[in-house]
C-alpha cells in the first residue's frame, strides 16, 4: 500500500512540472537504405536532456520553451546536429549516414550511445549488430547469432551440437526468444550446430540477462530479441553468400512509390546435394533451409504497417531408419500508430508454431507433435516529460500443445494409433512502467506486470490416491508412479486452473560522475509453459508443457548490481555486474523418468527449485584499428528438489547439486584487427570450467554384463572446454563506387585442434569385457571454411 | 576421383562433424562395495524347472579389473507365498547358490531371503507367464541395414493385460548378450515382431550376422517393476554419458536390506517363464 502511494507521488509530481514544454519527436533512419535505427540518441545539446530510438527508430523529447542545438548520434555513424525553436510540438525526421563507407563497418557498441548508457537505469542487457556478429569466426562459416551472444558474460551452452543457450545459469527453455515479436522454440538446426537466425536478415539483436522491462514476460532467464531488418527504402539489393554448409540469397527494396520496403531471405544448406554421389548414403537426406519475409507500408507520417514472416526447417531422412523434420514458423502484422509527439503505439498480431515428426520404418511408428500460438498486444509509449516516459500496454496469448501422437506408418505396422492429450491454454497481461529521472544523478525505472494464466479443459485428467501422481517406495529408495483412482472430465469452456501473478521491476541508476555509474535491478518474472526434458542437451523431440494441475508456475526473483566506466574519451568501457536469482517451482525428474509418450507427466516429475549467483567483467575496446572484448564470469547454478507431498528425501537425497548449466569459471575473448582496406582479422578464444556430469563410482556384474553403479547427480566434471577461433576477411579491390562489391571469409574453427568432450560415455570392451572411459569430441581437429559474400 | 574425395571428406565434416571418439584416462569416485543378488529364477517353457541359481557378488571400483568378488557362505532361502513351500539354497563356494527340486507355479508369489554378515535382505516378486515365440524367421530387408543378417521373433501379446518382455539373444561364441525389453504400451493385443541385428564393421565382417551362425533367443513374461529396473538398466549400459541420454543414475532393485536400509544390495530378484528358440543362420 504505501509502495504504491509512493510511486503516485512520483507520477504526479511529474505531472506537476510538465507545464510550458514542448516536444518533438520524430524517426530516425539510416540515409543509405532507409532502416529505421534502433537506439541512436537525439539529444539538446548543453542540456541533460535526451532520448533513445526505439525498435521503430522512433524518438520523442520535451524541453522547455527555447532555442536549442538538436543533435543525433549513433556509433558508427557521422554526427549531425541542427537548430531548432522549441515553440510548439513538432516532428523532425532525420537520415544520418554511415561513417565509414566499407562494406563491413564494424560496429562493437555498447547497449546504447555511451553517452546514455551510463545514465539509464537499464542494465544486464547486450546488444549486437549483424556487422558485429558477421565479424566473428564461426564454425564451417556459418554466422550465428546463437553463438556470438555466448561471447558475452554470463551466456553458455552446452557445447557443440547443443542447441539453445544458457543465461545466468539458467535452462534453455527459460529464454523468451523472439524473432519479430513472434516466440521461437526452437532457436537451432541440425540439433545445435547452427542458429535458425539468418544474419542477412537480420538487423541486430538484444539479449537482456536480467532487469527484464516490464513488457516483456512469460519466461525466467533472459529475453532474447531478435529483430529482422525492414528491406533497403531506397534502392534495390541483393546480398547473398556461398558457403560450404549453405548458401544465402536475399533481395530487398523499395516498395509502393518508396512508402514502404521489402525483404526476402533465404538459407538452404546443400548436403543432400552431394548424397547421392556416395553409394552408401544416395537414398539419405540431410539438410535444412528458412526463409525470412518483412514487408512495412507507410500510410502516412503517423501510421505504418509491418508484415513479417519466417519459416525454417530440418530434415533428416536416412534410409530404412529414421525420417525426422522439425522447424518454427512464425508471421507477425504489426501497426505503429503515433497518436501525437508523446504517444506511440504499436499494435501487433502474432503467430508461432513448432512442429516435429518422426517416422521410425524400423518399428513402423509415425510420431507427430507441435505447439502452436497466437498472441495479441497493443504496447504504447509516453514521453510524458523530459523526466519521464511510460511504457504501457496489454498482451493476449493462446496456446495449443499438442505433445505427441503415434500412428502406424504402414497397414503391416503392429503399432495402435495414439494420441497423448492435447492442452490449451491462455496467458494474458498487463504492464506498466516508467522511466524516471528523480535528479540530475539519479533515474529510476519501476514498473509492474500482471500476469494471468488459465489451462484450459477439454479432456479428462487422472485423480490419484492421496493425491499423489509420485509416490515414494520406502522400502526399495525409488520413486514410483501414483495408483490412478478416477478422473475428471473438463469441458472446452471450463478452466482447469488458473493462476495470477503480480510482478514488480525496479531499476536504478545512480551517476558517479561523467565516465561512471553504478546500477541495481530488482526482477520478478513468472513463466508458465515449461520445457519438458531430461536428457542432458535439450533435443528437438523435448516437448513444451503448460502449468496446471500439477506443474507449477516458474517464478525467479533476480537482484543485480553493477558498476560502469567508461575510460580514455570513451575509447575504453568496463562494466562490472553481480547477480543473485532464485527461482521456485523447477521441474525435476526422478531418476530414470521416462517422458517420451507419457501423458501424465505429475508422474515422472517432483516439483523443485534453482538458485544462481554469479560476478560478471566485461571490459571493451570499442574504436580503433583492435576492437574487441574481455569478458570473465564467476558463477554457480544448483538446483535441488525435496520429495513433498511424494514423500522421501527427493532427488539427489534432497541435496543442492550442480545444473547441468553450471559453469564456475566462463573466460570469452573476441577481437578484430583492421589491417587494411583489404584484409581484416578476427580472433575468439572460450574457456570454461567443464559441465557437470554424472560419473560411475562402481561396477557390479548383472547378466554378464558389468553394470556401472552412479554417484549423485552432477557431482562430476567433464575436462575444461577451451577453444581458439581464427577469420580473415578479404575485400578483394577496393571495390566502394563498384556497384557489385564482395568479400571472402575464411576462417579455422578450433585452430588449436583441442578435442573438447562432448561427452564422456563409460562402457565395457565387448571383445575384452573390460571397461573404458569414451570422451566423444563433435570437433576433434581443426575447422577450415571458405565463404564468399557478395552484395549489389 | 579426386573430386570424389573431395565430396566424402565434405561428407565426413557434414554427416559426422568430423566427431571423433577415442579413450580417455578418467578419475572415477570409489563406493564401498556393496552386495549384489543376482537371483533370476527363470522357468523355461516343458521343462519342471526345478534346476536354479542364484548369484552372489560384491560390486568394485569402477575400474577394477580383478573380478574375484563372489560371496560365499551366505544364507539363501526362497518362499513360496502361496503354497508355503520353503526352497533352501546350497552355497557352492563359488559365489552361486544352487537347488534342484525348486517347484514352480505360474502367478504365484515368492519370497526370497538372504542372510549375509548378519543383515537380512528381503524380495518379493510373482512369478510372471509369457505367450510362446511363434515363429522365428531371418531376412536382410528387416532391421537398420538392408545389407546386414536379421532374425526376427513373432509373439502374441494378450489383449486384456498389460504385458512385459524381456528378451537376451547370445550369439554362439560372443562374450556378451544383447538384451532388450518391450511393453505393449503401442501395440497391446497385436502380434510383436521383435528383430535382432548386428552392426557391420568394415574390418571384420565376422560381427554381423552370417549364414551358419547360430543364435540363442530367450522372450521373458516380467513384472511392471522388473521391466522398469532392467529397462534403465539396458538403457544406461548402452548409452551412459551420451549427450541426448536420460542423467544416469543408480538402479535400485527390489532387494531391502531388513536389518540395515541405507546398505541396501544391487540387483534383483525376478520369478520369470520363458521360451527360448535357437537358430541357425542359412
Amino acid at each position: 500500500m504505501k509502495k504504491s502511494v509512493i510511486w503516485m507521488c512520483l507520477l504526479m509530481s511529474t505531472f506537476l512540472f510538465a507545464q510550458e514544454k514542448f516536444s518533438v519527436s520524430g524517426i530516425i533512419k539510416d540515409k543509405k537504405n532507409g532502416e529505421t535505427l534502433l537506439g541512436a540518441t537525439v539529444y539538446l545539446k548543453g542540456t541533460s536532456n535526451g532520448a533513445v530510438t526505439n525498435e521503430y527508430g522512433f524518438y520523442s523529447l520535451t524541453a522547455t520553451e527555447g532555442t536549442y542545438t538538436l543533435v543525433v548520434s549513433f556509433i558508427g555513424y557521422e554526427t549531425i546536429s541542427k537548430e531548432i525553436n522549441l515553440t510548439v510540438d513538432q516532428t523532425l525526421n532525420f537520415e544520418i549516414k554511415e561513417a565509414s563507407t566499407s562494406l563491413e563497418t564494424v560496429v562493437i557498441e555498447g547497449e546504447e550511445s555511451e553517452r546514455v548508457n551510463i545514465r539509464k537505469p537499464q542494465m544486464s542487457v547486450a546488444k549486437l549488430n549483424a556487422a558485429t556478429i558477421k565479424l566473428m569466426p564461426v564454425v564451417l562459416g556459418e554466422v550465428d547469432v546463437i553463438k556470438s551472444i555466448q561471447m558475452l558474460p554470463g551466456v553458455t551452452n552446452g557445447g557443440e551440437g547443443s542447441a539453445g543457450f544458457n543465461v545466468r545459469g539458467g535452462a534453455a527453455d527459460q529464454n523468451l526468444v523472439l524473432l519479430d515479436e513472434a516466440i521461437i522454440y526452437n532457436t537451432s538446426h541440425f540439433f545445435g550446430f547452427f542458429s535458425v537466425f539468418n544474419a542477412d536478415a537480420i538487423k541486430d539483436i538484444k539479449l537482456y540477462k536480467g532487469d527484464i522491462p516490464a513488457k516483456f514476460g512469460g519466461r525466467i532467464s533472459s529475453v532474447l530479441d531478435v529483430r529482422q531488418k525492414d528491406g533497403n527504402s531506397k534502392n534495390l539489393e541483393v546480398n547473398g553468400g556461398v558457403g560450404i554448409i549453405s548458401s544465402r540469397l536475399s533481395v530487398e527494396g523499395p516498395m509502393f512509390n518508396k512508402k514502404g520496403s521489402f525483404l526476402v531471405a533465404g538459407r538452404t544448406s546443400y548436403a543432400h546435394i552431394f548424397l547421392p554421389l556416395i553409394e552408401e548414403l544416395k537414398d539419405d537426406k540431410i539438410s535444412f533451409y528458412d526463409l525470412n519475409l518483412k514487408t512495412n507500408y507507410e500510410i502516412n507520417e503517423n501510421n505504418r504497417i509491418y508484415l513479417s514472416g519466417y519459416f525454417g526447417r530440418d530434415i533428416f531422412d536416412i534410409s530404412q531408419f529414421i525420417k525426422n523434420r522439425y522447424g518454427n514458423t512464425s508471421a507477425n502484422l504489426r501497426w505503429n500508430h503515433v497518436f501525437n509527439e508523446k504517444l506511440f503505439s504499436n499494435l501487433s498480431l502474432i503467430y508461432s508454431k513448432y512442429d516435429y515428426e518422426i517416422i521410425l520404418d524400423f518399428v513402423k511408428l509415425d510420431w507427430v507433435a507441435d505447439i502452436e500460438n497466437f498472441n495479441l498486444k497493443y504496447d504504447l509509449r509516453y514521453y510524458a516529460s523530459d523526466k519521464l516516459k511510460l511504457d504501457f500496454g496489454v498482451s493476449g496469448i493462446t496456446y495449443d500443445f499438442n505433445p505427441g501422437e503415434v500412428r502406424p506408418s504402414d497397414p503391416s505396422s503392429s503399432i495402435n494409433f495414439r494420441k497423448l492429450d492435447q492442452k490449451r491454454a491462455f496467458e494474458a497481461a498487463a504492464y506498466i512502467s516508467a522511466e524516471h529521472e528523480l535528479t540530475d544523478k539519479l533515474t529510476a525505472q519501476y514498473g509492474l506486470r500482471f500476469s494471468a494464466f488459465s489451462r484450459l479443459g477439454g479432456q479428462a485428467l487422472a485423480n490419484y490416491a492421496n493425491d499423489q501422481p509420485l509416490v515414494y517406495n520406502e522400502e526399495i529408495g525409488i520413486y514410483e508412479e501414483g495408483e490412478e483412482i478416477s478422473t475428471t472430465d473438463y469441458k472446452r469452456s471450463e478452466s482447469i486452473k488458473t493462476f495470477a501473478n503480480l510482478e514488480p521491476r525496479l531499476g536504478l541508476s545512480y551517476q558517479l560522475n561523467d565516465a561512471s555509474s553504478v546500477k541495481a535491478s530488482y526482477t520478478r518474472s513468472v513463466q508458465y509453459v515449461h520445457l519438458l526434458s531430461n536428457t542432458v542437451s535439450v533435443t528437438p523431440l523435448d516437448v513444451w508443457a503448460p502449468s496446471g494441475r500439477y506443474i507449477q508456475p516458474q517464478k525467479s526473483d533476480q537482484y543485480a548490481v553493477g558498476y560502469y566506466k567508461n575510460f580514455s574519451d570513451k575509447k575504453y568501457s568496463l562494466e562490472v555486474e553481480t547477480y543473485y536469482k532464485n527461482v521456485a517451482n523447477r521441474i525435476d525428474y526422478i531418476d530414470g523418468s521416462d517422458l517420451i509418450g507419457t501423458n501424465n507427466i505429475e508422474t515422472e516429475i517432483l516439483n523443485g527449485e534453482a538458485r544462481a549467483y554469479g560476478l560478471e567483467i566485461l571490459f571493451r575496446k570499442n574504436e580503433g584499428k583492435f576492437k574487441g572484448w574481455f569478458a570473465y564470469t564467476l558463477s554457480k547454478s544448483e538446483q535441488r528438489a525435496l520429495g513433498g507431498n511424494a514423500g522421501g528425501p527427493g532427488i539427489n537425497n534432497g541435496d543442492w547439486y550442480n545444473t547441468p548449466f553450471d559453469r564456475t569459471h566462463d573466460i570469452s575473448v573476441t577481437g578484430s584487427y583492421d589491417l587494411n582496406e583489404k584484409w581484416k582479422f578476427s580472433a575468439n578464444f572460450v574457456y570454461q570450467t567443464g559441465r557437470p556430469v554424472t560419473y560411475p563410482n562402481g561396477q557390479y556384474e548383472y547378466e554378464g554384463l558389468s553394470i556401472a553403479s552412479f554417484d549423485e547427480r552432477n557431482a562430476n566434471r567433464l575436462p575444461a572446454y577451451h577453444r581458439l577461433d581464427l577469420s580473415a576477411i578479404f575485400t578483394p579491390s577496393n571495390n566502394k563506387n563498384q556497384r557489385w562489391q564482395s568479400e571472402w571469409v575464411f576462417g579455422l574453427y578450433n585452430a588449436y585442434a583441442r578435442r573438447n568432450a562432448a561427452s564422456v560415455s563409460f562402457t565395457q570392451d565387448f571383445d575384452t569385457g573390460i571397461n573404458e572411459a569414451r570422451r566423444l569430441s563433435i570437433f576433434g581437429s581443426v575447422i577450415p571454411s571458405i565463404t564468399y559474400n557478395f552484395k549489389f | 576421383m579426386a573430386k570424389h574425395n573431395i565430396f566424402t571428406v565434405l561428407l565426413a565434416v557434414l554427416i559426422t562433424f568430423v566427431s571423433c571418439d577415442d579413450k580417455i584416462d578418467v578419475d572415477v569416485p570409489e563406493a564401498p562395495p556393496r552386495l549384489v543378488i543376482e537371483a533370476s529364477l527363470d522357468w523355461q517353457k516343458g521343462t519342471t524347472g526345478n534346476n536354479q541359481t542364484i548369484k552372489l557378488s560384491t560390486s568394485t571400483p569402477y575400474f577394477d579389473t580383478t573380478l574375484n568378488t563372489d560371496v560365499s557362505g551366505a544364507l539363501v532361502r526362497v518362499t513360496n507365498n502361496n503354497s508355503g513351500a520353503m526352497y533352501t539354497f546350497t552355497d557352492q563356494n563359488d559365489g552361486t547358490y544352487t537347488i534342484n527340486n525348486f517347484v514352480p507355479v505360474l502367478n504365484d508369489s515368492y519370497t526370497l531371503e538372504v542372510i549375509h554378515n548378519g543383515e537380512t535382505y528381503t524380495a518379493t516378486e510373482t512369478l510372471t507367464p509369457v505367450t510362446p515365440i511363434l515363429s522365428t524367421t531371418q531376412s536382410l530387408e528387416g532391421g537398420f541395414d538392408d545389407e546386414v543378417l536379421d532374425v526376427t521373433i513373432l509373439f502374441d501379446d494378450p489383449a486384456d493385460e498389460e504385458n512385459f518382455y524381456f528378451i537376451r539373444i547370445q550369439e554362439e561364441g560372443d562374450l556378451f548378450a544383447d538384451l532388450e525389453t518391450q511393453s505393449d504400451e503401442f501395440t497391446n493385443g497385436n502380434v510383436q515382431e521383435e528383430f535382432f541385428e548386428k552392426e557391420s564393421d568394415d574390418e571384420d565382417e565376422t560381427v554381423e550376422y552370417n549364414p551358419g551362425d547360430t543364435v540363442n533367443i530367450r522372450l521373458h513374461g516380467i513384472s511392471q517393476r522388473y521391466y522398469d529396473y532392467v529397462s534403465l538398466l539396458i538403457e544406461q549400459y548402452y548409452s551412459g554419458g551420451n549427450p541426448f541420454a536420460v542423467t544416469p543414475a543408480e538402479i535400485r532393485g527390489n532387494c531391502v536390506n531388513e536389518t540395515n536400509g541405507e546398505n541396501y544390495a544391487f540387483g534383483y530378484f525376478r520369478v520369470t517363464e520363458f521360451d527360448e528358440v535357437t537358430y541357425t543362420f542359412q
